[in-house]
């Protein structure tokens, strides 16, 4: 459903990703797991249409379409979705009259004020947020933790077909951990992929990965099944330095 | 009124001590007032015609203003039912806030007003000023030109030697006025209006008072100059708003002064959307301690308006407290101008004092906005801040909005109203609220990227 070719992305005149490939399949959970600087972040901005990244090269594709010929919000329609490392804040404007813009935007048909409410209140209990939260400005003045709930949150009131989750799992405790993942899992089924990016398996013991890539200076260097986080996880980033550096390829 | 009996020299363009005189006479004014405003007249023909190299005008260029091209009065029918009101007008009051008591000027004269009988049962009085003249001389005559005199400025002195038409709201000691008493400004010809304003609320009152501004479509150049005067008694409450929303062939000049005595609380909302050109002085005297004054703007210009607004948070006595918030948006090659001035005067300790002004540039390099907070500070013991910002709106915001499905015009509109959610979450008035989204949603229009070529 998802399939990256040879991708390549700048910023600010700068090469992050280098030539990058990666299928995900419907149903399918893969976890991309890296260090700093990797490239990680850049991957999951690009796929969703960041204005600061510029793509120089290669393909990418989601249910058949050109995921490039496509402003965000149209990607969004077809079913992608980034949970943000870093959610904007956005003054005035609060979690319910958002989320409402939002699920109003990417459905078919409207949901009455009702129906909007129950589904809201339906969610929120699901993340375990007080009601009170929905009247909010949205991010403002969150906690990390809120934020990243409010991320899954929005996942659970899209529905979407792909979700890529950028680092949620960073600056989590382990109960907003298992929060989170219970927010993932709820959507889990053959209709349903993500991409997991995440510096620590952690966040892979409450949701389990079917594939597992490896990421080193803007390419995938290597694949495997959830072992390979454990590993990794054993060896530390330093291994895969070593593995499969820079040095080792020329 | 009707055109009938109005005076040769009213009709003919441009303003004279003549005019002045037939004005007077022909409204069968006091001799005292005749002289005020032959007096006023004389100030405005000895101060010079402000230009961009004084520095309360240094952004906002009126060379083109001629004062003397427009018609100095013009009439309007007398209607005895609100149905028989020009159609925009009854749309304008039914897509308002309710109210309960309601005039409306149409250009220079009253065309309707309406009062309802418990108000009038509490001795509230509403009225136009002329007829405030006629049975509450004594009053009017202390009060007006107490806050505005005719020797204020250029456009103040103009406006006191020539208004016509105006409200007059009184609220005596005590009475708490629960739904809003709303003036209406409408103009529908190429001309001038010289509306003026003057509230008077005793000692422990309270009511909220709306100015709208609002006319008919039209090529030639109209010309719109006020004056509003608000006296808020011990311990009262005033709730003012001013809406202008004139169409672009306006240009708006408008001085709001108030004065509050002891521990009295007044609560202003100054909005400009219309006029070509528009200049509005706010100035909240803090006369007394405990005073408490709330001073709310919104602005936003579009295409090539110049909007400019100067406040004054002038405290005067001890322990008064004022907070000011500005906000506004730009668009195309528009200008907006705020300068604010909180001054404490020598002796006003304990001042607790805020003035916040903010911009949003939207999707373009051409518009201006200027902001020039300042302090004035001649007193040890205060707490004072200013700040002021301007800034594009965030593409990084608009693009998570837009990872949620959400299109980009709507995006935008979003952070518009998150921007002005600030002022509009303040304001407990839901047919105005409504007013000012609606209008707000107008100036969006089709996105703000699509309109800059």
């Amino acid at each position: 459903m998802l399939k990256i070719e040879n991708l390549q992305v700048e910023i600010d005149g700068q090469e992050i990703v280098k030539g990058l490939d990666l299928e995900v399949g419907k149903g399918e959970i893969h976890a991309i797991m890296g260090p700093n600087g990797s490239g990680k972040s850049t991957l999951a901005n690009v796929l969703m249409g960041h204005p600061r990244y510029e793509v120089t090269g290669g393909s990418v594709t989601f249910q058949g379409e050109d995921v490039f010929e496509l402003e965000p919000d149209e990607r969004a329609k077809l079913g992608m979705f980034l949970a943000f490392q870093y959610p904007s804040e956005v003054p005035g404007v609060s979690v319910a009259n958002f989320l409402r813009t939002a699920v109003n935007s990417v459905r078919e048909e409207e949901l009455s004020p009702m129906e909007m409410y129950r589904l809201i209140q339906e969610k929120m209990s699901i993340m375990q947020m007080d009601p009170k939260f929905a009247e909010r400005y949205l991010n403002e003045g969150f906690s990390g933790g809120e934020k990243k709930r409010n991320e899954i949150l929005q996942m659970l009131m899209l529905e979407p077909k792909l979700a890529i989750m950028d680092e949620t799992d960073s600056g989590l405790d382990i109960d907003a951990l298992q929060v989170v993942a219970k927010g993932v899992n709820e959507l889990r089924g053959p209709e349903f992929s993500a991409v997991i990016i995440t510096h620590y398996q952690r966040i892979l013991r409450y949701i389990e990965p079917d594939h597992v890539h490896v990421m080193l200076d803007g390419r995938i260097v290597t694949s495997g099944g959830k072992e390979l986080a454990l590993e990794l996880e054993d060896k530390g980033y330093e291994w895969v330095r070593q593995e499969f550096g820079a040095g080792t390829q020329s | 009124m009707s055109t009938n009996g109005v005076p040769e020299v009213l009709k003919s363009k441009g303003i004279s001590a003549e005019t002045v005189k037939a004005l007077s006479s022909f409204k069968d004014e006091p001799g005292w007032l005749t002289e005020r405003r032959l007096e006023a007249w004389r100030s405005f023909e000895a101060l010079p015609m402000p230009t961009i190299r004084d520095e309360a005008w240094r952004y906002t260029d009126i060379s083109d203003v001629r004062i003397e091209d427009f018609l100095p009065y013009a009439p309007s029918p007398d209607v005895s039912r609100e149905a028989d009101l020009p159609d925009a007008v009854q749309r304008l009051i039914a897509e308002g806030e309710e109210n309960s008591a309601l005039l409306v000027q149409h250009n220079s004269e009253t065309a309707f007003s309406r009062v309802d009988e418990e108000l009038s049962r509490k001795g509230i009085v509403f009225t136009d000023l002329h007829t405030a003249l006629a049975e509450h001389e004594d009053l009017v005559r202390e009060k007006l030109f107490g806050l505005v005199p005719g020797d204020y400025d250029k456009f103040a002195a103009l406006s006191a030697a020539a208004f016509s038409g105006g409200s007059f709201l009184y609220v005596p000691r005590g009475v708490d006025v629960e739904l809003p008493i709303q003036s209406y400004r409408w103009l529908d010809v190429v001309g001038s209006i010289m509306p003026r304003t003057l509230v008077v609320i005793e000692e422990g009152a309270s009511v909220t008072y709306i100015d709208e501004y609002a006319s008919a479509d039209g090529e030639d150049p109209a010309f719109s100059n006020g004056a509003v005067e608000l006296y808020v008694g011990e311990g009262a409450n005033l709730r003012y708003v001013s809406l202008q929303n004139w169409e672009r062939n306006v240009l708006h000049f408008n001085t709001i002064r108030s004065r509050t005595e002891k521990d009295a609380t007044i609560n202003s909302l100054v909005v400009s959307f219309g006029s070509q050109l528009s200049r509005t002085n706010v100035e909240a005297g803090l006369s007394a301690s405990g005073g408490d004054s709330e001073m709310l703007g919104l602005y936003f210009a579009d295409q090539n308006q110049v909007l400019d607004h100067h406040t004054l948070q002038d405290h005067i006595a001890p322990n008064a407290h004022s907070d000011l918030l500005y906000k506004g948006a730009l668009r195309d090659e528009s200008i907006a101008v705020f300068s604010g001035l909180i001054r404490v005067e020598p002796g006003a300790q304990k001042t607790d004092a805020y003035q916040t002004n903010r911009n949003l540039i939207l999707g373009t390099d051409d518009a201006f906005a200027v902001s020039l907070p300042n302090l004035e500070i001649m007193a040890d013991d205060v707490k004072c801040s200013h700040g002021s910002t301007t800034g594009q709106v965030d593409e990084t915001e608009l693009f998570y909005l837009m990872s949620r499905g959400i299109p980009r015009r709507e995006a935008e509109k979003l952070v518009v109203f998150g921007f002005f959610g600030e002022i509009t979450s303040r304001i407990p008035l839901k047919g105005l609220k409504d007013k000012l989204d609606r209008a707000i949603e107008g100036k969006i229009g089709l996105g703000f990227e699509e309109r800059v070529a």
